[in-house]
């Protein structure tokens, strides 16, 4: 097998990219789903959820954490065209979003912090002590 | 549904012929409309840095590209997928003739707004019916 040098944004890249073909069958292959789309990704100590949400302005973003689960909710406004102006082309969705996920262990929900930054959400949620990775010294006999 | 709910649309993977850098690109939902002077494109770049974005315009074509920060990323090991993390490409063809030289872009909470001023020649009149 031929060893192919990548950096560690390209081997997440290419992990995300994995595992939504597992869960979707392929790069295009779901439609309907509820808005916005997260992805949640573990750092250890933490989850960190991300969310895009393009053009929402922060104060229509609201964010809350109870227990292990995340609720997020927003308004995403319509880019209103002058008057007069005619549709070229119309992809882009407007209108309010609520979206519950939930964590799959405990967390310390009173230290999550949330940070929105060129449209994306991050969330990061410090998991509670028993859900952290121990690492454990080996006592010889 | 009711129609102010929000729906989610899968991100579109894009293939290019030759990029330069690895890793998926994804096509942005665009909105396109014109004005009296301008054509106006509206583009969901969620993640891209106004220092990663580009607009190249070169004839007829219009190309818009833009890259996520990796350090976003860093120390992160994936637990549930629904969108692919990469950068955003998307190429368009002008209908209309564009002053190059004076197209206006903003990059706002992952949005671009680019404003691209028809030339002269192209702009809209209005043309006088006569009745015969």
């Amino acid at each position: 097998m031929a060893l192919v040098y990548r950096d560690s944004f390209e081997q997440l890249q290419a992990e995300v990219g994995r595992m939504f073909e597992a869960a979707f069958g392929s790069p295009t292959g779901w439609t309907g789903a509820v808005y916005p789309p997260v992805d949640v990704f573990d750092a250890g100590d933490a989850f960190v959820l991300k969310a895009e949400v393009p053009g929402v302005e922060p104060e229509k973003l609201d964010v809350s954490v109870e227990a292990e689960t995340v609720t997020l909710r927003g308004e995403r406004a319509f880019a209103d065209p002058s008057e007069g102006a005619a549709f070229h082309r119309r992809e882009r969705d407007q209108g309010q979003f609520r979206r519950v996920v939930r964590l799959p262990a405990l967390v310390a929900s009173d230290e999550a912090r949330a940070e929105y930054k060129n449209g994306v959400l991050t969330v990061r949620i410090p998991k509670a002590k028993e859900a952290q990775p121990r690492r454990l010294t080996v006592q010889a006999g | 549904m009711s129609s102010s709910e929000l729906e989610a649309r899968p991100k579109q993977k894009v293939e290019r012929e030759e990029p330069t850098r690895t890793g998926p690109y994804f096509q942005p939902a665009v909105d396109i409309f014109e004005t009296k002077d301008a054509i106006v494109l509206v583009a969901d770049m969620p993640g891209v840095p106004p220092d990663a974005l580009e607009v190249n315009v070169d004839g007829d074509q219009l190309v818009v590209e833009g890259r996520v920060r990796p350090d976003e990323y860093q120390g992160l090991k994936p637990l549930h997928v629904e969108y692919g993390v990469g950068g955003f490409y998307r190429r368009f063809t002008l209908g209309k003739a564009i002053n190059r030289d004076t197209i206006e872009a903003q990059l706002k909470h992952g949005v671009l707004v680019l404003k691209l001023p028809k030339a002269e020649h192209a702009r809209q009149r209005k043309i006088e019916v006569k009745a015969a």
